[in-house]
C-alpha cells in the first residue's frame, strides 16, 4: 500500500481524497495556488506545497510544478481528482516516468476515451450500442437516402468540420431529406469552407444515463449501477440520482453486462463512467466514457455503500476487485444537488467570503464541501462549492430528505444555486420522473421575465 | 525528507558522561553531510541528535478561528519534508527574490564548489544566484536587480516551494 499520496487538486474533491487516504492510514500532501493558501485541503493535509500563482494554468495544471512537488515530498502516488490533470494522458505518463503511481486508468485508456471518435469506434467494436450514423461524410444525395433509410428517421445532418449549431439540420420526414441535405451542405461550405456533412440518428427526448465502473489491474471489471444525469443546464450537470427512475431492471442488467464485457475486452482499469443517451423508446446509445472519478460519485456510494475513492487507491496499489471493493448491493435511492457559487437565476458567478454557514444533517444526508464560516471562494476556479446528497429507502423519501436539507443549508456572503434546486424539487414533472436533457433549460428559461 | 544515518562507534567514548567535544564533532559531521537526524551508540553511550524543524507530525490541529480566514496566519501543519522559513521582516529598501518554481535549492553550481553568492556579495541584474533542481533539471535563478546581497533565506539541499523567499537584495537603484 502507498505510504504517501499527493492530491493534485483543490476544493471539495481534494478533501474527499484526503479523507480516503486518512482512512487507509496514508500520509497526504496537498498542493495549492496562492489563492488557496488558507483553503481547507491545505490545512487538513499532512504536508502542503505552494505550486504557483492563482491561475490554474500556472498552478494546478502546471505539470512540472506538480511533479516537482511530488518529488520533493517523496510521494508514492498522485491522485488527480476530477477535472485539471485527471484525463491528461501526458501527465499520467510523466508520473510513470517519474516512478510515481498515477491513481487512475492507464495513459492508453485515458487517450482512447479522450478521443471521442476513437472511443465510439472502439466501444462499438467491443459490443456497446452506439448512435447509428454514417461514419464519415455522406458524399451525395443517393448516399443520403440510403443512409437515412439504414439509420431510420428522424436524423440529424451535421457539418463534418462544424460546430456551434451551424451546418446542422433536423430531418423528420422523407420529404425534408434532400432539401435539408442540400441546405446543410451549402451552409457548411459557407461557414467552414467544406460542404462535407455526416448523418446521425436524432435522439428525441434524450435522457442521460451513465454506468459507474471499476476495474483492477488483473483484468476484472464490475459496474456499480447507473446514475441518471438528465438535469443539465448548457450541458453542465446540475442534479444527479441513482437509480434512474426510468430504467427497467432488464435493460439495466443487459447494458451493465455489455459495459463490463466491453471494458474487460479493452483492458480498462481503475474508476470510470460509461455515458449513454436513452431515446424515447428506451434504447440506450453509448456517447462517451469518462476515464476518471466523477463529481457525482457520491450518489453511487450512498446506494452501494462502496467507497469509490478508497477503491481507486487500493486498485492502483495492485489489489484485486474482491478486496478493493468487496461485496455490495443496491439499497434505496440517492439524489445529489450540485451547489454552485452563482446567482440562482442569472447564473453569474458569485465568489467572495462566507459570512454565515450552517450545514444540514440527519438521516441520509451527506455534504461534500470545502466551505466553512469565513471561507473565501476565489474567483479563479470552477463555481462548484458544495455537493448535497440525500439518500432514502425510495425516491420519494430521498426527495423529501433533500427538501429538508436544502431548507436547512445556510450559506450567506455569496449567492448559491440552492434556490434553483428547491425549484427543481418542487416541479411535478421532476417528482414524477418525467424529464429529459432539455428539462432544466426549459425550466430556467421559464423563470426569466 | 529526513536523511537518517546510524553509526556504531568503537570503544573510545567516556564511560557514563557525555563528551561535549564529541557532540561538537558529531554536529559538525551532521552539517557536513546534510543530515537532519543522527543516532550514535557505542561503549554504553547512546546519543541522538535531531535538528529543529523536523518535528514529529502530530495530528494537525486545525483551528477555524473567529478571525477571518484570510487574515489568520497560515496554520501550516508541520512538514517533515519541508520547513518553510517564516516570512522575513524586510526593510523598505530590500528586494526579496522568491522562488518561481518548486524544487530543491542549491547554493553552488556543484557539490563542494564555491557558492554563487554570499551575504555581502555585489550582484548584477541577470546574475545567477542559485540553482533550483526540478524534475532532474537544473534551473538557474537570476537576480532581477543589481545591488548588495544582504541575506540568503534558503538552505542548501532543502526543498523550496513557489513564492518562497530566497534572497534579500539591497537594490542599488539601477535595474
Amino acid at each position: 500500500m502507498f505510504r504517501k499520496i499527493l492530491v493534485a487538486n483543490r476544493g471539495e474533491i481534494a478533501l474527499r481524497v484526503l479523507s480516503a487516504c486518512k482512512e487507509l492510514d496514508i500520509r497526504t500532501v496537498a498542493v495549492y495556488s496562492e489563492a488557496d493558501r488558507h483553503a481547507l485541503h491545505v490545512r487538513f493535509a499532512d504536508e502542503a506545497i505552494c505550486i504557483g500563482p492563482p491561475r490554474s494554468s500556472d498552478s494546478y495544471l502546471n505539470i512540472p510544478q506538480v511533479i516537482s512537488a511530488a518529488e520533493v515530498a517523496n510521494v508514492d502516488a498522485i491522485h488527480p481528482g476530477y477535472g485539471f490533470l485527471s484525463e491528461n494522458a501526458n501527465f499520467a505518463e510523466v508520473c510513470e516516468a517519474s516512478h510515481i503511481t498515477f491513481i487512475g486508468p492507464s495513459p492508453e485508456m485515458i487517450r482512447m476515451m479522450g478521443e471521442k471518435d476513437r472511443a465510439r469506434v472502439e466501444m462499438g467494436a467491443a459490443g456497446l450500442p452506439i448512435i447509428p450514423g454514417s461514419d464519415g461524410a455522406v458524399p451525395d444525395e443517393d448516399a443520403a437516402k440510403r443512409v437515412a433509410a439504414e439509420i431510420g428517421l428522424p436524423v440529424m445532418i451535421k457539418a463534418v468540420d462544424g460546430g456551434g449549431g451551424r451546418g446542422m439540420r433536423m430531418v423528420r420526414t422523407k420529404r425534408e431529406l434532400i432539401p435539408a441535405f442540400q441546405t446543410a451542405r451549402a451552409e457548411a461550405q459557407q461557414a467552414f469552407g467544406s460542404p462535407n456533412v455526416y448523418m446521425e440518428k436524432l435522439i428525441e427526448h434524450p435522457r442521460h444515463i451513465e454506468f459507474q465502473v471499476l476495474g483492477d489491474k488483473h483484468g476484472n471489471v464490475i459496474h456499480l449501477g447507473e446514475r441518471e444525469c438528465s438535469l443539465q443546464r448548457r450541458h453542465q450537470k446540475v442534479l444527479e440520482e441513482s437509480p434512474s427512475p426510468v430504467l427497467d431492471p432488464g435493460t439495466r442488467q443487459r447494458i451493465g453486462k455489455q459495459v463490463v464485457e466491453a471494458l474487460a475486452k479493452v483492458g480498462y482499469s481503475n474508476a470510470g463512467t460509461v455515458e449513454f443517451l436513452r431515446d424515447a423508446s428506451g434504447h440506450l446509445y453509448f456517447i462517451e466514457m469518462n476515464a476518471r472519478i466523477q463529481v457525482e460519485h457520491p450518489v453511487t456510494e450512498m446506494v452501494t455503500q462502496v467507497d469509490l475513492v478508497k477503491a481507486q487507491i487500493r486498485i492502483a496499489a495492485g489489489e484485486k476487485l474482491e478486496s478493493a471493493v468487496g461485496k455490495f448491493d443496491f439499497r434505496g435511492h440517492a439524489i445529489e444537488c450540485r451547489i454552485n457559487a452563482e446567482d440562482p437565476e442569472t447564473f453569474v458567478p458569485s465568489p467572495g467570503r462566507i459570512t454565515a454557514f450552517r450545514v444540514p444533517g440527519g438521516p441520509g444526508i451527506r455534504i461534500d464541501t470545502f466551505l466553512h464560516a469565513d471561507a473565501i471562494v476565489p474567483p479563479y476556479y470552477d463555481s462548484l462549492v458544495a455537493k448535497l446528497i440525500a439518500h432514502g429507502r425510495d425516491r420519494s423519501e430521498a426527495i423529501a430528505r433533500m427538501h429538508g436539507a436544502l431548507d436547512g443549508f445556510i450559506v450567506e456572503g455569496i449567492k448559491t444555486t440552492i434556490p434553483l434546486h428547491k425549484r427543481i424539487l418542487a416541479e411535478p414533472d421532476f417528482v414524477a420522473g418525467k424529464f429529459d436533457t432539455h428539462f432544466l433549460d426549459r425550466l430556467t428559461a421559464k423563470g426569466k421575465a | 525528507m529526513a536523511k537518517k544515518s546510524k553509526i556504531k562507534a568503537g570503544g573510545n567514548s567516556n564511560v557514563g558522561g557525555v563528551d561535549l567535544a564529541e557532540v561538537e564533532r558529531l554536529l559538525a559531521f551532521m552539517e557536513k553531510h546534510g543530515l537532519e537526524e543522527f543516532e550514535y551508540a557505542g561503549g554504553g553511550v547512546q546519543i541522538r541528535l535531531k535538528k529543529p524543524g523536523v518535528a514529529a507530525v502530530a495530528a494537525p490541529r486545525v483551528v477555524l478561528s473567529a478571525e477571518p480566514a484570510y487574515q489568520a496566519t497560515h496554520a501550516a501543519p508541520s512538514s517533515a519534508s519541508h520547513s518553510r522559513a517564516p516570512e522575513p521582516a524586510v526593510g523598505a529598501d530590500l528586494h526579496v527574490i522568491k522562488s518561481p518554481i518548486v524544487g530543491t535549492y542549491y547554493g553552488s553550481p556543484s557539490p563542494g564548489a564555491d557558492p554563487f553568492v554570499t551575504a555581502g556579495s555585489k550582484v548584477e541584474a541577470g546574475q545567477v544566484l542559485c540553482i533550483i533542481e526540478a524534475m532532474k533539471l537544473m534551473n538557474e535563478i537570476e537576480s532581477d536587480v543589481a545591488g548588495e546581497l544582504v541575506q540568503i533565506y534558503a538552505e542548501n539541499g532543502k526543498p523550496v516551494e513557489y513564492g518562497e523567499p530566497l534572497f534579500a537584495i539591497r537594490a542599488s537603484g539601477k535595474k
